[in-house]
């Protein structure tokens, strides 16, 4: 008989332990890390505009232009390449995201299951901009950068899907999962002149 | 004795810092540097110079420092060749004089000074030179400790170094009436401004006048109110790079004895300006004439900084050596703080600012120079005469202020590839025509003045503010034009008179020396700078730079401004090592990978290895085999030769391939043809690059009509994403193919050995393993403790194996659980090190084989090359010289002798002592199956070889083995084992 | 250090692209021969001026791009998508 799967194990769970980080003080950020499912979607040759359409109608959400992300209640849509959307929804059960966006998408797309290959953080709080640049070569300044806006670039060694989310300022920061565990080292040594309350995970 | 005034100054008298210097305490003010505290302890003799070990004092009250170098702080933070005028006193400072032996009053190697005419320019090279050996025995441990600066510390700094990224739209280099005007235009425009400044405090020349102080501070409040304004003290602008990229070190907490908790002690920043204005002002110039290095000699802006800002007196009785009118405001502060004036030596024949200061009952001797400087260790005379020699003069005088004129700092100008141009006016080099989005602003081109400096500022900021597009600027208060009769300066750079006259004070560069260079040859500045080292090292010639370019030009018979500088690149100041690392030290050089089982395998004792970011398990030690690796690593592959073995393979590159057109791509990067590949089944692939060598080899699955699954070495995974994105995007973008890595989603492991099946079978639902249902290269879903699975029948150890790929949150459940099905059958886990014997055993090739010279031939796979349609690499693999018969092929090699051991790296020769090498040894390990050593070889000529035998050479342990060439494949020849 | 605009992702560090050289060489068809292969990988003109050259956005959205450089100056005057045509000025 088959038995049930158990719960995936992210590599944030090792890495990223609850509690005060660094200097205590009012300033300080908190870092939580977000169970998702992750699905990589690709428009097939020349069906940019039928892809479009069916995640519209599927998924109910727009897929955004490049340098930004679009959010239903449920879902999140990134764009990362030309005609390539990394999207994002609360883990439910293995494989349900890329299921219902293939059931969504039919022939218009290449769906590719990213769940496991990325882990996704939060950081957020008032000097959030200031630890991040610290390792995050784009102007994150609100001139420059708002919620909605998304992009792909390294932050300190590792490359990142970088989207901000409010004007806390929280930032989402989406890692390969098997240099989770250093990013999360970087970022907590970045946050350490701030201090960084750790969320137990969401 | 103190030098301190009694009152004055930007001191908090009410601080009493306590400090040290060569082991003796003395006490300064908060507000103080060590140079200013130092003067007022009336300290003069600082350090020994470079080459000569002179006596040397304090010369300058800025980072233009030539001479005043110390080490900073003991033990593991202590800091070599720290300009005095630039270190913030604070209590508990430690400093050490430099390059002098035992002390600095008495230094034995000051005797190089009698010898100096043994020591002229290029003498190192002249000298040194022969024989070749004992330049590193003999000469340089020589050279290094007579000559030479101070000495870092030896232990690893105890503290951390932060690097920011920032981004304005104006950066204002320098806080000088010039650059704090500039800054303030800019932000009343809404600019986001970034102003740094060198000094822990803002206001540049402006600090050395009271009556600006309200100028000063209601600008420096003002910006401060601004939210889009960030103001930088102690942050130096040291690099001035392509697209308006500048750098610019924060001394953070050089100014405490120990930076705070979690705070970092510097920080690197990286500026993306839009627009630029440098005003970073002048540096004075220094005249060359005989002593012009002794301590009391002190550059004539220095000493009212000194006296101004730090409320000391450099001296009891001055003369001023001068070629402007600016030295007369040092003569007169002078005055007024009850310093005798023994007499002003104006080199210009008259001047208005002279007769004032007659009037006033100075003694100003126009048309005169300093010839010569008396005094022991110190200047206690100064020799005053006619510029023709005549009516010399010695005067009784314990300081010295020179001013030979003032050089806009053009350093960062210049490293913006904005031209120079010369100025008569000033005599010296002004910016011309920017190239960058960059303007300078006040003494930084050349426009001298506090006020004059302000209005240009002022200017400047709002060119940047036109520039960004951001509308109209506000007025704002500048301080108030002073309208003052005065006599331009004189171009005036040496006094020839018999005696050393340095032109750099910190290498020891005398004019003599400039002008030995040019008549050796060394005409050119860039020549001159590096025969004679001069204006290199910590202080770039900032004070003496102008003036060996002059004496240069004298002796070509041509313009300073044909001369020329010696080009400026960054560092324009020095930078420690320690920020431009930041926190890219130590376990954070660079970033660890680590796989889904990297927690397994740290619980269960694996040895690791680095494969490039990856950390992968090398071996797994158990009791009784700590001693011994081999133990390991041949139980391990032992136990996949005989039962079965189980090893985490998911460094491996993995990419998802999808789109109608899939399969042409992949027939066109592979050698071989994946269209024709039936669903379910894998292929394993070879890649040329397209000059026709090897590039990458891998097993690909199919998974459906459209959809590929394809892996890479774990060395090439990026390089071959790369490449297919490469041909994709810009080589065949008709082509409907959709690809990304997928390496990090999957963990592999791969459960290899004749129980495989048995063990497997255990463990895997829903999936069929007999042979006939899931044959060699097979490709299935299935589950593994209720986690999804797709297994693999591949093998790269060359026994019955199986894949396993799990989404990578699984992949401890599946690998325990197979552990757990595989413990009767005694599955063992196995590391890199097993894997890569059992695949020399197999005859697998790998990073040794791949190295990118090899050719599908060389390396025995010219059946993987398909006869029809286009790949990458298919023409100029029939290149004559990649098919030549005597290219170096893929062998087996074992020794004769079954207890010799072979080395990789061992060349082939015919007969021991043969200098004629026919090819290499590229892997070897000891094998499980065979019972000696085992290798892999390129050799020339390739099967023509096998069962005969050559010798394996490595001279460099006088190592001669004699081998027996076979098939590559040491075991398993058939390839029955993986079909089984 | 340059800052490259990338036509999909806006002005960029240099230190997120990889550089791969001349972007005006194509690659032959199938049956060109041995010549055309032979300059396709290695006959490189090495100006002295503009350049057109590709770089892959290799740690942001992972295109090739074409950037037209000066080899004397490092000024970068244009930056295309891989489709798009790019024209150097006459030097």
């Amino acid at each position: 008989m088959p038995v049930s799967a158990p719960e995936p194990r992210s590599p944030l769970v090792q890495a990223l332990k609850p509690g005060r980080h660094g200097a205590v003080g009012a300033r300080q950020v908190t870092l939580r890390a977000y169970r998702r499912s992750l699905v990589q979607l690709q428009a097939r040759k020349g069906r940019a505009a039928d892809l479009a359409t069916a995640v519209r109608q599927g998924l109910g959400l727009a897929l955004p232009p490049p340098g930004r992300a679009e959010t239903s209640p449920t879902l999140a849509a990134i764009w990362i390449q030309p005609s390539a959307w990394l999207l994002c929804a609360p883990y439910l059960a293995e494989g349900d995201l890329a299921r219902s966006v293939r059931a969504a998408v039919g022939s218009a797309g290449a769906v590719v299951d990213q769940t496991h290959g990325k882990s996704v953080l939060r950081l957020s709080g008032p000097t959030a901009r200031a630890v991040l640049e610290t390792g995050c070569r784009i102007d994150l300044h609100p001139r420059a950068f708002a919620p909605g806006q998304a992009a792909a670039t390294p932050v300190g060694h590792i490359d990142c899907i970088l989207r901000q989310l409010d004007n806390a300022p929280s930032y989402e920061l989406i890692v390969a999962s098997t240099l989770a565990e250093a990013f999360v080292d970087w970022l907590l040594h970045a946050a350490a002149a701030y201090g960084c309350e750790v969320l137990p995970p969401d | 004795m103190s030098h301190r005034l009694a009152s004055g100054g930007r001191l908090d008298r009410t601080r009493r810092l306590r400090f040290t210097f060569d082991g003796r305490s003395y006490v300064g003010h908060a507000g103080d540097t060590l140079a200013s505290a130092l003067m007022a302890n009336g300290v003069r003799l600082v350090g020994r110079s470079f080459k000569y070990h002179r006596p040397r004092g304090i010369l300058t009250a800025g980072p233009d420092e030539p001479s005043a170098l110390v080490e900073l702080r003991a033990g593991a933070r202590r800091e070599a060749n720290m300009p005095m005028p630039v270190v913030e006193l604070f209590d508990g400072l430690e400093a050490q004089s430099q390059n002098r032996w035992p002390s600095l009053a008495f230094d034995i190697l000051s005797v190089n000074s009698l010898l100096s005419r043994f020591l002229p320019a290029g003498f190192y090279y002249k000298t040194f030179m022969w024989p070749a050996a004992f330049w590193e025995k003999v000469y340089e441990p020589l050279i290094r400790r007579s000559a030479g600066l101070g000495w870092a510390a030896k232990e690893a700094d105890p503290d951390h170094y932060e690097t920011r990224h920032a981004h304005c739209d104006v950066l204002v280099a320098g806080s000088g009436a010039a650059g704090l005007a500039a800054a303030r235009i800019a932000a009343e425009a809404g600019a986001r401004v970034i102003l740094c400044e060198q000094d822990f405090e803002l206001g540049g020349g402006l600090l050395l006048d009271p009556a600006l102080e309200d100028w000063r501070a209601a600008t420096v409040a003002a910006l401060a109110r601004q939210s889009e304004v960030t103001l930088l003290p102690r942050t130096t602008v040291f690099g001035y790079y392509d697209s308006n990229v500048l750098g610019a070190v924060e001394r953070v907490a050089d100014h405490l004895a120990e930076p705070p908790e979690h705070q970092p002690r510097q920080r690197y920043w990286t500026i993306r300006a839009r627009e630029v204005v440098l005003a970073t002002g002048a540096h004075e110039r220094l005249i060359a004439f005989p002593g012009n290095d002794r301590p009391g000699v002190v550059l004539a802006g220095a000493a009212l900084s000194y006296l101004r800002r730090f409320a000391v007196a450099p001296g009891k009785r001055a003369v001023v050596f001068t070629n402007n009118d600016e030295a007369y405001d040092t003569a007169l502060a002078l005055r007024e703080a009850g310093v005798e004036i023994a007499a002003i030596a104006d080199v210009r024949p008259a001047a208005v600012r002279a007769d004032e200061a007659r009037r006033a009952g100075i003694d100003v001797r126009s048309g005169s120079v300093v010839t010569g400087v008396g005094g022991g260790r110190d200047v206690e005379r100064v020799t005053v005469a006619r510029r023709n020699g005549a009516d010399g003069e010695s005067l009784a005088a314990d300081l010295l202020c020179v001013s030979g004129g003032h050089s806009p700092a053009i350093e960062l100008a210049s490293q913006s590839r904005t031209p120079l141009d010369w100025s008569d006016a000033i005599a010296g080099f002004v910016p011309g025509q920017p190239v960058q989005r960059q303007r300078s602003a006040g003494a930084a081109r050349g426009i001298f003045g506090v006020a004059e400096a302000a209005s240009d500022g002022a200017t400047a900021g709002r060119a940047a503010v036109a520039a960004l597009g951001l509308g109209k600027t506000e007025a704002i208060a500048l301080p108030p034009a002073v309208a003052r009769a005065g006599t331009p300066s004189e171009p005036f750079w040496e006094v020839k008179a018999s005696g050393k006259a340095f032109v750099d004070l910190q290498h020891d560069v005398t004019t003599e020396d400039i002008r030995l260079a040019h008549r050796e040859g060394y005409a050119h500045i860039e020549h001159a700078k590096r025969y004679t080292t001069h204006a290199m090292a910590t202080d770039q010639g900032k004070t003496g730079g102008l003036v060996g370019a002059a004496v240069l030009a004298e002796a070509r018979g041509e313009s300073i401004a044909a001369v020329g500088m010696p080009t400026y690149r960054p560092y324009a100041s020095p930078v420690s090592f320690g920020v431009i690392a930041g926190h890219a030290v130590g376990k954070n050089f660079a970033p660890v990978r680590r796989t889904a089982l990297h927690a397994w395998h740290v619980r269960h004792g694996a040895r690791f290895m680095e494969a490039g970011m990856w950390m992968r398990p090398a071996y797994y030690p158990q009791p009784g085999e700590e001693k011994d690796a081999w133990l390991s690593v041949l139980r391990e592959a032992r136990a996949v030769r005989r039962a079965v073995g189980i090893c985490d393979v998911s460094t491996l590159g993995k990419i998802d391939v999808q789109g109608k057109d899939a399969g042409v791509f992949l027939d066109r990067l592979y050698t071989n043809t994946f269209s024709t590949l039936p669903i379910g089944r894998a292929r394993y692939g070879l890649m040329l690059r397209e000059d026709g060598i090897v590039f990458d080899d891998g097993t690909t699955s199919r998974l459906a009509d459209d959809h590929f699954f394809m892996t890479t070495t774990t060395a090439n995974a990026a390089r071959v994403l790369e490449h297919m994105e490469y041909h994709a995007q810009t080589v065949w973008p008709e082509l409907d193919v959709q690809f990304c890595a997928v390496t990090d989603h999957w963990a592999s492991m791969s459960a290899a050995g004749p129980k495989a099946r048995l063990a497997l079978a255990k463990a895997v639902q829903g999936l069929d393993l007999a042979n006939a249902a899931f044959p060699f290269m097979a490709v299935g879903d299935a589950q593994v403790a209720g986690c999804p699975v797709r297994v693999f029948r591949i093998s790269f150890s060359g026994e019955l194996a199986y894949e396993v790929a799990t989404p990578a949150g699984f992949a401890e459940p599946v690998w325990e659980a197979i552990m757990a099905a595989g413990a009767e059958h005694g599955i063992t886990p196995y590391g890199v090190e097993a894997l890569g014997l059992l695949r020399i055993e197999k005859g697998h090739v790998a990073g040794a084989e791949l190295g990118g010279h090899t050719t599908a031939r060389d390396l025995g796979l010219e059946r993987m090359l398909k006869k029809n349609g286009d790949y990458v690499g298919r023409v100029l693999a029939g290149r004559p010289g990649l098919v030549a018969p005597e290219r170096p092929r893929l062998v087996g090699l074992r020794p004769v002798d079954p207890k010799a051991r072979l080395r990789a790296g061992s060349h082939l020769v015919a007969a021991v002592g043969d200098g004629q090498s026919l090819g290499w040894v590229t892997s070897a390990m000891p094998s499980v199956e065979l019972d000696c050593w085992i290798g892999l070889g390129m050799l020339s000529g390739g099967e023509a070889w096998h069962d005969k035998r050559l010798f394996a050479a490595f001279p460099l342990y006088d190592e001669y083995v004699e081998v027996a060439v076979t098939h590559p494949h040491h075991v398993d020849h058939e390839n029955a084992r993986v079909r089984a | 250090m340059h800052r490259i605009d990338c036509p999909w992702c806006g002005v960029r560090d240099e230190i997120e692209f990889a550089y791969r050289g001349d972007a005006t060489v194509k690659r032959p068809e199938a049956g060109a021969g041995v010549d055309a292969f032979y300059a396709y990988v290695y006959e490189r003109g090495n100006p002295r001026g503009w350049h057109i050259e590709w770089w892959h956005h290799a740690a942001g959205c992972r295109q090739w791009i074409k950037v037209l450089r000066h080899t004397l100056t490092h000024e970068i005057r244009a930056t295309a998508k891989a489709g798009d045509t790019v024209t150097a000025p006459k030097p």
